[in-house]
């Protein structure tokens, strides 16, 4: 078994607000294999953020439990959980998420600073991550002084440069015009196809879908069967 | 240290908030160096005088209003440690006018044991000498010199006020480093008046061996004439220099309060801007949480920013209470306080005192942020943007 397999098992999520209890996933099961890329698509209020959440270790489920490799993300503790999602986890979010007072290379070397590496290599190891997204020539600009798309290619070198094994993405297209949300798309596609990243990623647009091996679908937080009907449309082949 | 460049980022992320907030600390830095300073200087912790502590006076037991008996003195000096002993009376009268600035105080004393008393001074011994064989000569201190302008050979004249003579002296000395507003002439000067015709002395000014001798040398004189028309009161000179002070109620109290509000206040003031800047940046600490930061490191990074805002603040109010103090001391040495401008100075520990306050701050201020921050959860944290 790959280290990167994700495993889902009977997952329900409730939240509680107040004295009422709102379910916002039901029994959800499946595996996402490693080096997989697997497109959540859904309605909003569907779950989708909240299964992507899960299966980073941001949260817990209420019930059910989740596998990463052999070990059980749903069990560990805070702090266990911490670590393992410095070691394992990449994030992309919808509006970047990067540090506004700090430069690109410092954004990137953020997920470093947790590890044990010296100055010289984290440098190395940023420049090399920057690389990968184009914006080598950018390390000392600060987000305001980069476009959508390129804020967005940092954070993925953000998300890919402590070399996890699986990258989550939360709407990365959202926020950004067709052609930036195009190059990033490509980017996700290098990052599966040649880095072998398993890649989750959470989308409304099916165009960024169709860029996934794979899609689950969810609906009032339970998977439906659509998803591989719709995958098929999407590629625009007969399912 | 690998977290430094975000704290320090962090810290002046909004420059303008983060220099008013130091603005704040540096006041108070200053005043509490001031004050911390004042309370040394009015306890004579920071006595330069290197006998300031084998010095004692000999007052009334019931005041300095009541005089005592000169033959008092005789019993003094047969006590074992006792090294010289000097009946001085102060004058008190009128120099120029009667406005605070020309106040000064005007002693007279026994010039043949005035050295012996006050080694510790600075003053050219044939001026000591001249001062010792002329009855209307007098020395004055090296400030009051810089204020009158006065010049060895220069006369003055002294008003009396309730000692019903007036003082014409000659300036015979200029002494140097301890207590350098006053003037001391010769006890002879005084012979013709009641003080003098009496027998009388106002306090007994003296020195023994060392340190160690003064309790015992106090309790020794104190119970010497307790039994006595005139009982005394023998006390360490600090503790009679301390004594004006008191008269102007708990000086240490009200300073000591003032210190404590004011610190109490700025902490107020920089929690309030911790808690801002982490209210701004929940979706930041829910990311880098992601990233996975653990809830300990982002209660260190948070209180770090504190800590780092009250130090470089806290560096800033120490390196201007230098020159603020020096400032003060001037003034303070042409007031009638002007016998504790000398002890007035930035010590050592004052400064450590200071930069632990400013610790105080930082950790008090950062703390409560620190913990919510640490305290938030990734999912609320990173909806509040989605």
């Amino acid at each position: 078994m790959s280290q990167a397999q994700i495993r889902i098992d009977g997952v329900s999520k409730v939240y509680h607000r107040d004295a009422i209890e709102i379910p916002v996933l039901n029994d959800i099961s499946f595996i996402v294999e490693s080096g997989d890329f697997l497109a959540l698509m859904g309605p909003s209020g569907s779950g989708k953020t909240t299964l992507l959440n899960l299966m980073a270790g941001l949260d817990k489920p209420t019930s059910g439990r989740i596998f990463v490799g052999d070990r059980e993300v749903s069990a560990m503790r805070e702090a266990e959980l911490a670590r393992w999602r410095a070691d394992h986890v990449g994030f992309v979010f919808q509006l970047y998420n990067l540090i506004p007072v700090l430069t690109a290379f410092e954004n990137v070397e953020l997920p470093l600073l947790l590890t044990r590496l010296g100055k010289k290599e984290r440098r190395e190891h940023v420049k090399t991550a920057l690389s990968i997204v184009g914006l080598a020539d950018r390390m000392e600009h600060y987000p305001r002084q980069l476009s959508g798309g390129q804020e967005q290619r940092v954070a993925i070198a953000r998300a890919i440069v402590a070399d996890p094994a699986i990258l989550v993405a939360d709407e990365p297209t959202g926020d950004l015009d067709a052609k930036s949300a195009d190059e990033i798309l490509d980017l996700m596609r290098r990052l599966s196809g040649e880095f072998r990243k398993t890649i989750v990623m959470v989308t409304h647009d099916p165009k960024a879908a169709a860029v996934a091996r794979r899609m689950v679908h969810l609906d009032k937080g339970v998977l439906t069967p659509a998803g591989a009907r719709e995958m098929a449309e999407l590629r625009g082949v007969q399912p | 240290m690998k977290y430094f460049r975000l704290v320090w980022k962090n810290v002046f992320r909004k420059k303008t908030r983060a220099f008013l907030t130091m603005g704040s600390i540096i006041l108070v830095m200053v005043l509490i160096v001031v004050l911390v300073s004042l309370l040394d200087a009015l306890s004579g912790e920071s006595a330069s005088g290197s006998l300031s502590g084998s010095r004692v006076v000999v007052q009334h037991a019931t005041g300095l209003a009541n005089f005592m008996p000169l033959g008092y003195r005789q019993k003094i000096e047969q006590i074992p440690g006792v090294v010289a002993v000097a009946p001085e009376i102060w004058f008190g009268g009128t120099y120029i006018d009667q406005r605070p600035e020309n106040f000064f105080g005007q002693l007279s004393t026994d010039p043949e044991v005035w050295p012996l008393i006050n080694a510790d001074v600075e003053i050219p011994s044939d001026q000591i000498k001249t001062w010792q064989l002329e009855r209307d000569a007098f020395i004055a201190g090296a400030q009051l010199i810089d204020r009158y302008h006065w010049k060895l050979g220069d006369r003055i004249h002294v008003q009396g006020s309730y000692v019903q003579t007036d003082l014409d002296l000659v300036l015979r000395g200029i002494y140097k480093g301890r207590d350098e507003s006053n003037i001391f002439f010769h006890n002879k000067y005084l012979e013709n008046t009641w003080a003098g015709r009496s027998g009388q002395t106002g306090v007994f000014f003296m020195r023994v061996k060392s340190p160690e001798d003064v309790p015992r040398v106090t309790d020794t004189i104190n119970k010497m004439f307790e039994n006595s028309d005139a009982p005394v009161k023998a006390m360490p000179e600090k503790e009679f220099t301390l004594q004006f002070l008191e008269m102007m109620g708990n000086v240490k109290l009200l300073v000591r309060s003032i210190a404590l509000i004011v610190l109490f206040t700025v902490v107020l003031i920089v929690a309030n801007t911790m808690a801002m800047s982490a209210r701004e940046r929940i979706t930041e600490i829910a990311v880098i949480r992601a990233l996975g930061f653990r809830r300990a490191q982002v209660l260190g990074i948070v209180l770090s920013e504190a800590l780092l805002l009250s130090l470089l603040a806290g560096l800033a109010g120490v390196a201007f209470s230098y020159p603020f103090t020096a400032f003060l001391v001037e003034g303070m040495k042409r007031s009638p306080v002007a016998m504790f401008a000398y002890n007035f100075r930035v010590a050592p520990q004052t400064v450590l005192v200071a930069m632990a306050a400013a610790v105080l701050i930082g950790t008090l201020a950062g703390f409560v942020p620190a913990i919510r921050s640490s305290r938030v959860s990734i999912v609320d944290g990173l909806r509040q943007v989605v």
